[in-house]
């Protein structure tokens, strides 16, 4: 993977007529070929920050360079794709005189239209209106004028809303598949399991601040071991004499230690050899959830 | 340019508010010509009396001129807005402008193609009276004899321009307001009522001390420039306060301050 950006922005930031700063200095990075999972919860600027991307709507201040132009600059359009918030198009034509118009307007051979319909199985029912679709096939069919252009960036905002489970476990594979080789995709969610299974590198936003962005691994990261010994003061004393005081802590009756679940082994043994009784000695990964949670100060549960 | 002609073609082309509208403008001007045609051979009523001789081809040119204000700049009003508004309650504004065209030449695509279906409208307009008005000579035993083809020519673009210019107020209020709703409203009301009572108002004012003012509204120059066509076998019109010249000018001028107040508001303002 060559680690050339196509998404680069410096302190963008948008401020509403209303006062509202939706977007507070963003300095985000999207390398070729990667994709890249914008999260945040409701209302914490991704959707104004794609807008921004794509040209729809000025930044305050700051800049950005999506596919080595600026945003909104007809031939850095030509190299992205985009479905911003819910797709977009006239109730009274068909999907593909849809696709035909969006075509046109792009300045793309028809037979693309063909090709899109049939990567996201909407060949059979392109010839009913668009009116008349469900959640799924629009959405579907936003992706479909998403990828037109055979684009070298690929911008998608919550693309898996309002699906049923099975709509989005499609959608889902189907943005995995798009995503394969060169093709850059900077998607955005709030739903965490997706951007688990789909994304590289993740972007978090809150509040309008990005306020992490790393790979998924390392968000992740912080693994630890989850040892449950007896006596636990004994155990806790010899814990802080092999890893330091800031790498051991008391929870539920229990001990996590920040260390790699590798050395699990050394200490169980040491444990033993110092006569402390160990009833559960487990590795512990940070779920994504949790570090979402952690990282945007939002409640689980709430 | 021609990317955006195209597409802005092919998503007008069969839409249903167009359909409707070309086909709603041509069965008003068949019942215009049924109604006179049925009056001009039965007279007594109360009304005045229509001399068959303003229906037949030659005299069709000063008939269907009437269809253009206030009925056809109200049907354009609507179309205007709703070409305009309609991308942003459909969300389609965003679609079109994250494609390879800038606003601004997607704009112009929208301008060309709405004006050629105002020019849609006159023709159907022109070639429903003409025809009818064909049917009424030879059900009248009279001879077929047409304008000269330099009246028709100027009647239709005299036409187009007042339909283009109130097709152009409803895009401009439609990028303004970004919803067709309130912006074919506001249009109506402006062009049907507002116009009339505040021209009705400055020419009594002061004993009529600011008429003049009155000259420069669209709507008395549209009544001037359609009514420039009527022949005297329509009767002794009133001297016209505002010559066809001047009212071509001010209604060329009320068209680019609309289309340019509409790119501004397409250019400047965010996609939210």
């Amino acid at each position: 993977m060559e680690n050339i950006t196509v998404v680069e922005t410096s302190g963008l930031s948008k401020r509403f007529g209303n006062g509202v700063l939706a977007v507070d200095s963003v300095e985000m990075s999207v390398r070729r070929g990667e994709v890249y999972g914008f999260l945040g919860p409701n209302g914490a600027g991704k959707t104004t920050t794609l807008r921004m991307l794509v040209g729809l709507i000025r930044p305050t201040s700051g800049m950005a360079t999506v596919a080595g132009h600026s945003p909104g600059d007809p031939a850095g359009l030509a190299k992205i794709g985009s479905l911003v918030e819910a797709p977009g198009f006239y109730p009274y034509l068909s999907g593909r005189e849809n696709l035909k118009v969006v075509a046109d307007f792009a300045r793309i051979n028809h037979k693309r239209v063909e090709e899109v319909l049939d990567i996201v199985e909407l060949t059979s029912r392109a010839g009913r209106k668009f009116g008349t679709y469900s959640t799924g096939m629009k959405q579907r069919l936003g992706v479909a004028a998403a990828l037109l252009k055979d684009p070298e960036l690929l911008i998608l905002d919550e693309p898996t809303s309002g699906l049923d489970p099975q709509g989005m476990a499609e959608m889902r594979k189907l943005i995995k598949d798009i995503g394969q080789g060169n093709r850059t995709v900077l998607l955005s969610s709030h739903l965490l399991p997706e951007v688990e299974q789909i994304c590289d590198r993740v972007g978090v936003i809150r509040g309008g601040k990005l306020v992490t962005q790393s790979t998924v691994q390392e968000l992740l990261g912080e693994e630890g071991v989850l040892v449950t010994a007896q006596p636990i003061d004994r155990a806790i004393e010899l814990l802080t004499g092999m890893f330091g005081a800031a790498a051991v802590s008391r929870q539920n009756g229990s001990i996590r230690l920040r260390t790699d679940p590798a050395s699990s082994l050394e200490i169980n043994s040491r444990l033993m050899a110092a006569g402390i009784g160990v009833s559960e000695l487990r590795p512990i990964e940070r779920s994504l959830e949790e570090a979402f949670f952690q990282l945007t100060g939002e409640k689980q549960g709430s | 340019m021609i990317a955006s002609i195209k597409a802005e073609w092919r998503k007008n082309r069969f839409r249903p508010a167009f359909l409707v509208s070309a086909g709603l403008i041509a069965g008003i001007v068949v019942l215009f010509y049924s109604a006179e045609w049925y009056q001009a051979i039965h007279p007594g009523g109360p009304r005045e009396s229509v001399s068959i001789l303003t229906l037949f081809p030659d005299q069709f040119v000063n008939n269907v001129m009437g269809a253009g204000f206030p009925l056809g700049a109200a049907m354009a009003i609507v179309l205007g807005a709703l070409i305009a508004g309609s991308e942003y309650s459909w969300g389609t504004l965003k679609t079109v402008f994250t494609q390879r065209p800038g606003r601004l030449t997607t704009l112009t695509g929208r301008v060309v193609v709405f004006q050629a279906w105002m020019a849609i409208m006159t023709v159907i307009i022109f070639a429903v009276g003409a025809g009818y008005s064909a049917v009424i000579a030879s059900a009248q035993g009279h001879a077929i004899v047409w304008p000269a083809a330099i009246d028709i020519v100027k009647g239709m673009g005299a036409l187009w321009l007042v339909l283009a210019v109130n097709g152009s107020l409803g895009m401009a209020l439609g990028a303004l307001f970004r919803q067709s709703a309130a912006a074919l409203g506001i249009g109506l009301i402006y062009v049907l009522a507002v116009q009339i009572i505040v021209v009705r108002f400055i020419a009594a004012f002061n004993g009529g001390t600011y008429k003049w003012i009155t000259n420069w509204f669209d709507g008395q120059n549209a009544t001037a420039l359609l009514s420039s066509f009527t022949s005297p076998a329509f009767g002794n019109p009133t001297p016209p306060t505002i010559g066809a010249e001047q009212a071509v000018l001010t209604l060329v001028a009320y068209l680019a301050v609309f289309i340019v107040a509409a790119a501004a508001l397409l250019r400047q303002r965010d996609v939210t």
